[in-house]
């Protein structure tokens, strides 16, 4: 854990060093923090969860069919 | 200057253009039936630009004034570009006048018939405008000056204006004032020289300013020499001298590589895509075409196009066609290489000029401009540059591969910029005004207008929304049901995402804005956003994301403290009719220890030493945090006796490793003995202690049954997982000695008196209600039980007996999410504002919630899984 704390901030687009003082910190740029937030917007960024409970397991598995179902308004299931 | 070998027959064409102009003395021409009007045409001329200097020269300030001195170069570079020159030195003197001189054939002086009236070449061209060779394709195929008016206008505008000619082995001269002769073009000597020379004083009454600046005649002047390769031009300020030296201040230019060297000086100080600008040069349906193009990782475009070493800073046809050819170039190369596969549409014009720097410049006949300031070029030439970088360009491509995958990948970056800017813009552009105030749907608002105290919960799923809907005081506590979106449940993993339309709506719903311009804290809606997911690892995760996003594009409502983070408990726990709520395992241990140890004693080591009630319960919780540390050491080293052993050897420091290069030290030479002891019934297939050369440290290394190498070394000992583990070791360390004989206690009602602090008041009364109504009752019930008396090897098996104990009495429920509770029991424990507990969110947690952001985003993902996995079961201390 020590690790992070000794790591220092970087740009989340372009891995440039940031500085805390910097106008557009924790981005380098108007331009990556534009970048950035047009991930957000077309759902770019995803977090994995393993599934360890098998009924959670299934209940997902129902839920990703009904939504697979659902798709064809697919506006924002797209992943960059 | 406006030299020119045919310059007397260009003189008289142009003359007769003129509808016959004639000299400038009207005195010379009397006698002729149609002089008169004629001579006025003439003399109108000369004086057209006295009386309006700006339509000749722009203007008679600054601009005008340096301008004088580019029409005299620019004569000098037309016989360059001829060929005949290869040298032009400019002069400042101290008087701001200028010298030019250049190395060309020198001004024609022989006398030119017009009409009637012997006048030397170089006075004609002296003294009318437009005359000249350029006018005449066959003597000069290109010429630039700016407006054509020719080196006339600059006489017209002097006060003193000198012209020194060396021609044919004789020096000619002749002097005039304000574009009328003072003196005859006399031959005054001989030289072996060749060329001609310049001297003007600007005229006072026509100039607003005299000054010359030097940084702008060398700008134009280190130009012309990149337009013009190989072309040497000197400047020399005799204004400035150098304090030391005493020499004048002086520049030269001169670029064999041309508007290549151009490109370069463009760029010098940037970080540049590919080492070499990309040079094409040729001449086609008599359109002489060198461009020249490099790369740099900025973001700006930075383009000169040139007509006849104009710059034509509006552009024109030959930029156009380059353009065009650019566009076409990138997207055809990019598909030829596979380099679009993730890339939707075609690239753009402006994604291929992100950061581009192009030179483009064409030497044609008779250009054609447009516009007052003549700045943009109107010939049709762009097809002809089209097609010839078509082929160039293309052609390069194709040869340097690695040059081309860069830019075009570039483009592809600078694509999808542009793309995300567009979904950006779209997730804050404000719905119509019909939509209910533009407030989400999904909110269920508050109907407090103060915003201070307001309070805005963001609650993960719909089903927990809906509670909070239920049991949240409505006055001032506003919910916005959050569902992460579930994408992917192969391999048995949930991938979430927060939605665009979620991420419209929080925007929406908070009022302030987001970004660096947009954020407006003074509209924000609500004094406190209070994040509210269920306490797993998913519902971390969702929490994650959102601190994240808060971080990166809202850190002001973070750095105002107007963040926050709800801590629904995770247990209840139940006995008879008392409900206790507990927020985590950590408390959860605490209460289960402290309950049980009222209940027994402990017997500890080879002397049997007593342990029991608070000091019990003391030793045990620290024991639940000595075991979770050990977990984490024993994850590096894999074998938990092993590990186990660590500690009682004593292994801390570094120290411990250290010994000279034949003897280990003690605690080293202690653990290989005792590792060699539980080799037998661990299987192990060698255990030996081994010299590191790297670090001068010595080590134990354990090959196990399996075959495995597990080394217990300094890096292990020095992680932090097991300084933390060892600080807990030594608070315990005296309790830490097996066997462990586990002994229940019959008086059980004891814990009564000795006041429990974890135990709610509910609770106490529902046990004094109960010893009322049958006294003794409870002391009875435990006297009956069988004295049980249990023995446990080790320490974790003592500490999970121990909580199981706890248990016993217990009805123990943990949340697995929000919606296992009531609405009344989740305003009880989170929402009450006097009863729950806030975590607020700090900057510093976010930065390191950044870090582990990163690492759940990475493009790898089995590192992702593996990271996930490892500290699956500390999520809670990691995120916030």
């Amino acid at each position: 854990m020590a690790k992070k704390r000794t790591r220092s901030l970087r740009c989340p687009i372009c891995r440039t060093i940031v500085l805390r003082s910097e106008p557009d910190f924790p981005f380098c740029s108007g331009r990556c923090r534009t970048i950035d937030l047009g991930k957000w917007a077309s759902g770019g960024y995803v977090v994995s969860t393993p599934i360890n409970d098998p009924e959670a397991y299934e209940d997902a598995q129902r839920q990703a069919d009904e939504l697979r179902r659902k798709t064809s308004d697919g506006e924002d299931s797209g992943r960059d | 200057m406006a030299s020119k070998e045919s310059a007397v027959a260009a003189a008289k064409a142009m003359a007769k253009a003129e509808s016959k102009p004639e000299t400038r003395t009207k005195k010379a021409t009397s006698g002729n039936g149609d002089y008169t009007a004629d001579s006025i045409k003439v003399l109108g001329g000369m004086e057209a630009v006295r009386k309006r200097p700006a339509m000749y020269i722009g203007s008679t300030g600054d601009l005008g004034l340096h301008h004088l001195v580019y029409e005299v170069v620019d004569n000098s570079v037309d016989e360059a570009l001829a060929g005949h020159a290869d040298q032009i030195d400019c002069t400042i003197h101290i008087d701001n006048s200028i010298t030019v001189v250049d190395n060309g054939r020198g001004i024609p002086v022989e006398p030119m018939d017009i009409d009637g009236e012997k006048v030397p070449a170089a006075q004609v061209v002296m003294t009318t405008l437009h005359a000249g060779g350029k006018f005449d394709s066959s003597t000069y195929k290109v010429s630039g000056g700016l407006h054509g008016v020719g080196v006339s206008c600059v006489n017209a505008l002097s006060h003193q204006f000198d012209l020194e000619i060396w021609r044919d082995g004789a020096v000619w001269e002749q002097s005039y004032s304000k574009g009328e002769p003072t003196t005859k073009l006399k031959k005054t000597g001989s030289t072996k020289k060749r060329g001609t020379s310049v001297h003007f004083l600007p005229d006072r009454e026509i100039f607003t300013v005299a000054q010359y600046n030097f940084d702008t005649l060398s700008n134009r002047l280190r130009e012309l020499a990149f337009l013009n390769k190989g072309l040497l031009i000197t400047l020399t300020d005799e204004r400035n001298a150098d304090s030391k030296t005493g020499e004048p201040k002086r520049a030269e230019f001169k670029y064999t590589g041309g508007i290549a060297e151009f490109i370069k000086h463009l760029n010098r100080g940037k970080q540049v895509l590919h080492d070499k600008p990309i040079y094409m040069e040729a001449e086609r349906s008599s359109v002489a075409m060198e461009i020249a193009l490099q790369y740099n990782d900025g973001y700006s475009e930075t383009v000169f196009s040139f007509a006849n070493n104009i710059n034509t800073i509006d552009g024109g046809s030959h930029l156009s066609g380059f353009r065009t050819s650019l566009t076409r170039t990138i997207n055809y190369a990019g598909q030829q290489l596979g380099l679009f596969k993730d890339v939707k549409e075609a690239l753009t014009g402006d994604d291929v000029r992100e950061g581009l720097v192009a030179v483009i410049s064409v030497k044609l006949s008779q250009p054609q401009f447009e516009g007052q300031t003549k700045g943009k070029l109107n010939s049709d030439i762009a097809g002809v540059v089209q097609a010839f970088v078509n082929e160039r360009l293309g052609a390069f491509f194709e040869q340097n591969q690695t040059v081309a995958r860069k830019i075009i990948n570039k483009a592809i970056d600078a694509a999808r910029a542009r793309e995300a800017a567009r979904k950006a813009r779209d997730l804050t552009r404000r719905k119509g005004a019909l939509d209910g105030g533009g407030l989400p749907g999904k909110l269920s608002d508050c109907s407090e207008r103060d915003p201070s105290r307001c309070e805005l919960f963001l609650v993960e799923g719909e089903s927990a929304g809906g509670t909070a809907k239920q049991g949240r005081d409505r006055r001032f506590q506003a919910i916005l049901p959050l569902k992460g979106k579930i994408l992917n449940v192969e391999k048995a993993r949930y991938d979430k995402m927060l939605g665009h339309e979620e991420i419209r709506a929080m925007i929406t719903a908070l009022g302030c804005g987001i970004g660096k311009e947009d954020f407006n804290p003074a509209k924000l809606r609500y004094g406190k956003v209070i994040l509210m997911t269920d306490a797993d690892v998913d519902g971390s995760h969702i929490r994650t994301l959102l601190l994240t996003f808060f971080f990166r594009h809202m850190q002001e409502l973070i750095k105002r403290g107007h963040v926050f983070i709800a801590q629904p408990p995770l247990y209840s726990i139940k006995k008879g009719k008392s409900l206790q709520y507990i927020k985590d395992d950590r408390e959860f241990v605490k209460v289960m220890v402290k309950r049980a140890s009222e209940g027994i004693v402990v017997r500890y080591g080879e002397g049997a030493a007593k342990l029991e009630g608070a000091e019990l319960a003391k030793f045990m919780t620290t024991l639940n945090e000595y075991l979770g540390f050990f977990e984490k050491v024993d994850k590096r080293l894999r074998d938990a006796k092993a590990t186990d052993l660590l500690p009682h050897v004593g292994l801390a420091t570094r120290a411990d490793f250290e010994g000279d290069k034949k003897n280990p030290s003690k605690k080293i030479e202690k653990l290989e003995k005792q590792l060699k002891a539980l080799a037998k019934d661990q299987g192990y297939k060698s255990v030996a202690t081994a010299y590191d050369d790297e670090h001068n440290l010595w080590q134990v290394i354990v090959v196990d049954s399996q075959g495995a190498e597990r080394k217990i070394n300094w890096s292990l000992v020095g992680s932090p997982e097991y300084r933390q583990m060892m600080s807990k070791y030594k608070q315990i360390e005296t309790y830490m000695e097996p066997p462990f004989v586990i002994q229940s206690i019959p008086k059980g009602a004891a814990a009564d008196s000795n006041g429990d602090e974890a135990q709610s008041d509910a609770e106490r009364e529902e046990r004094e209600k109960t010893a009322k109504k049958a006294p003794k009752a409870a002391a009875a019930k435990k006297k009956a039980a069988p004295e049980e008396v249990v023995e446990k090897a080790s320490a974790r098996e003592l500490f999970e007996y121990v909580l199981n104990e706890g248990k016993k009495d217990f009805t123990v429920q943990r949340y697995k999410g929000l919606g296992e509770m009531t609405s009344e029991q989740l305003w009880d424990t989170t929402m009450q504002p006097e009863k729950r507990s806030l975590l607020e969110v700090k900057l510093e947690d976010i930065a390191e919630c950044e870090a582990i952001f990163t690492t759940l985003m990475g493009e790898d993902v089995e590192a992702r899984r593996k990271f996930i996995e490892e500290n699956a079961l500390d999520v809670k201390n990691l995120d916030i």
